[in-house]
């Protein structure tokens, strides 16, 4: 019953929050669409946590997310063990990177009072939920190997139930704690993401890469320049 | 259905193998209990019930729940209850073995590691299974270590585990993909091969460490690269 709750149940009632309150909140508060960046108070620290940490998350979610779109594929590009140990292990390095850089960003949070001042404790609960998502992914790659096998025939058939609307959920309860508990993790973030300022990473700004270039040119400090 | 369905893990006479004998199980437990037992070991075992949670303590591994009906159990139980009336006279045949191992180690090598696909769909046994010699890293870890099934369970035991895989992680993935006769010999010849080897050494470390390494890398690369990228756009322009 538990199970059925937690595996069949709380995943929609996740990603109908996610859906319903995301766009609540682009309509009537637009403006707060936004990572509301702290790179103005503090940029250094900021670098070392935040710059390992996308690129190790973005990579490791798009695996995620292929493994369960594409299985076929999958399973044939780690077919060979030397190609299932490659992918495991750049799945494992950039699954460090992020850690780490969590934990930076983590402490930058802590130890600086100027960010701390501009921490909510929404920010404090996600980036909680966020380092120990990252660590129990860790904990399952290094014990429960190989992920990026029995993920598709672990978890691929659970995600793709739950897509066409018949939960089946006999593949994914019988997995170990550590495994499960990262599968909720998963549920758990997106259920935060319309509350948190992680709604950031819907709001990319893609069309930079196709509008017209902006000159930006500050007259005022050249003026007080030629004065000086 | 004894064959199919018991056979893999237990013996009638034939000695414990990965659950105890069934030889003159009938006298030694109530009737309700086997029926009730069979049909939902699990639930037996969650009760806390004290038979259960001895054979688990003996035995190491909970009996998975096979989803037997109560009328099949007891069919079982009727079964073992008239082996156990011929008992006295000669000892009972071990179990017939289902498939003859007459497989090809190194097809069953490949078939392991994925390099050539289950014909049914099933998951490659690498996924979560290691075994000596298939990879520099070894195979997985989810599930047990697999070099010593032969040594463990012999011939018959490997051969009825291949054909109904029925262990609670494998029912959902393998109940409806089941190894074909062929895939089973060549595994069980692969197993027979590596019954010799000791187990192989866990790669934890060594995967942990290289892992680490390119982290480390990584951190180098980002630092080269970008060494100024999130400095203020404001202070270049300004020196400037």
């Amino acid at each position: 019953m538990l199970d059925l709750l937690l595996f069949a149940v709380f995943p929609y009632v996740a990603v109908v929050l996610a859906v319903v309150v995301g766009m609540y909140r682009y309509f009537n508060a637009r403006f707060s669409y936004s990572s509301y960046s702290s790179q103005f108070l503090e940029t250094r620290a900021l670098f070392w946590g935040s710059v390992p940490w996308h690129y190790g998350i973005i990579v490791i979610l798009l695996a995620h997310l292929l493994a369960a779109l594409f299985p076929d594929a999958w399973a044939a590009l780690i077919a060979e063990p030397g190609r299932l140990y490659a992918l495991e292990l750049v799945g494992l390095a950039l699954g460090l990177l992020a850690l780490v850089g969590m934990a930076l960003l983590i402490a930058r949070r802590l130890y600086n009072a100027r960010i701390r001042s501009v921490t909510s404790l929404l920010d404090w609960v996600l980036l909680a939920v966020l380092l120990a998502q990252v660590a129990l992914g860790v904990w399952v790659a290094l014990f429960y190997r190989w992920g990026s096998a029995w993920y598709l025939s672990s978890i691929t058939p659970w995600l793709r139930s739950l897509t066409v609307l018949q939960p089946q959920i006999d593949a994914v309860v019988v997995l170990p704690l550590v495994v499960k508990l990262h599968a909720l993790g998963g549920f758990v973030i997106i259920a935060l993401f319309p509350f948190t300022r992680l709604v950031h990473l819907i709001v990319f700004p893609l069309a930079y890469l196709w509008r017209a270039p902006q000159v930006v040119i500050w007259n005022r400090r050249a003026g007080d320049r030629r004065r000086g | 259905m004894f064959q199919e369905k018991c056979a893999g893990c237990h013996t009638i006479g034939g000695g414990d193998r990965v659950g105890p004998d069934m030889e003159g199980v009938t006298a030694l437990r109530d009737r309700d209990w086997l029926v009730r037992f069979i049909v939902e070991p699990d639930r037996v075992i969650a009760e806390g019930d004290p038979i259960a949670a001895a054979l688990l303590e003996q035995f190491g591994m909970p009996m998975p729940n096979l989803g037997l009906t109560e009328a099949q159990a007891d069919a079982i139980v009727v079964y073992l209850e008239a082996q156990a009336g011929d008992a006295p006279a000669p000892p009972p045949e071990p179990p017939v073995s289902v498939t003859a191992p007459t497989g090809d180690p190194d097809i069953g090598r490949d078939l392991f590691s994925g390099a050539s696909r289950l014909a049914n769909g099933g998951a490659a046994c690498i996924a979560c299974h290691d075994i000596a010699g298939v990879g520099a890293l070894g195979g997985g870890a989810l599930g047990p270590d697999l070099t010593q099934t032969h040594a463990k369970f012999g011939a018959d035991g490997t051969a009825a585990m291949l054909a109904n895989l029925s262990f609670p992680t494998m029912i959902p993935i393998f109940g409806t993909r089941p190894l074909t006769p062929e895939e089973q010999a060549h595994l069980a010849a692969l197993f027979q091969q590596t019954a010799e080897v000791g187990p192989p050494a866990q790669p934890v470390g060594q995967l942990a460490l290289a892992a680490a390494a390119g982290a480390a890398l990584l951190f180098g690369v980002m630092h080269l690269l970008w060494r100024r990228r999130l400095t203020a756009v404001r202070r270049p322009l300004v020196k400037g």
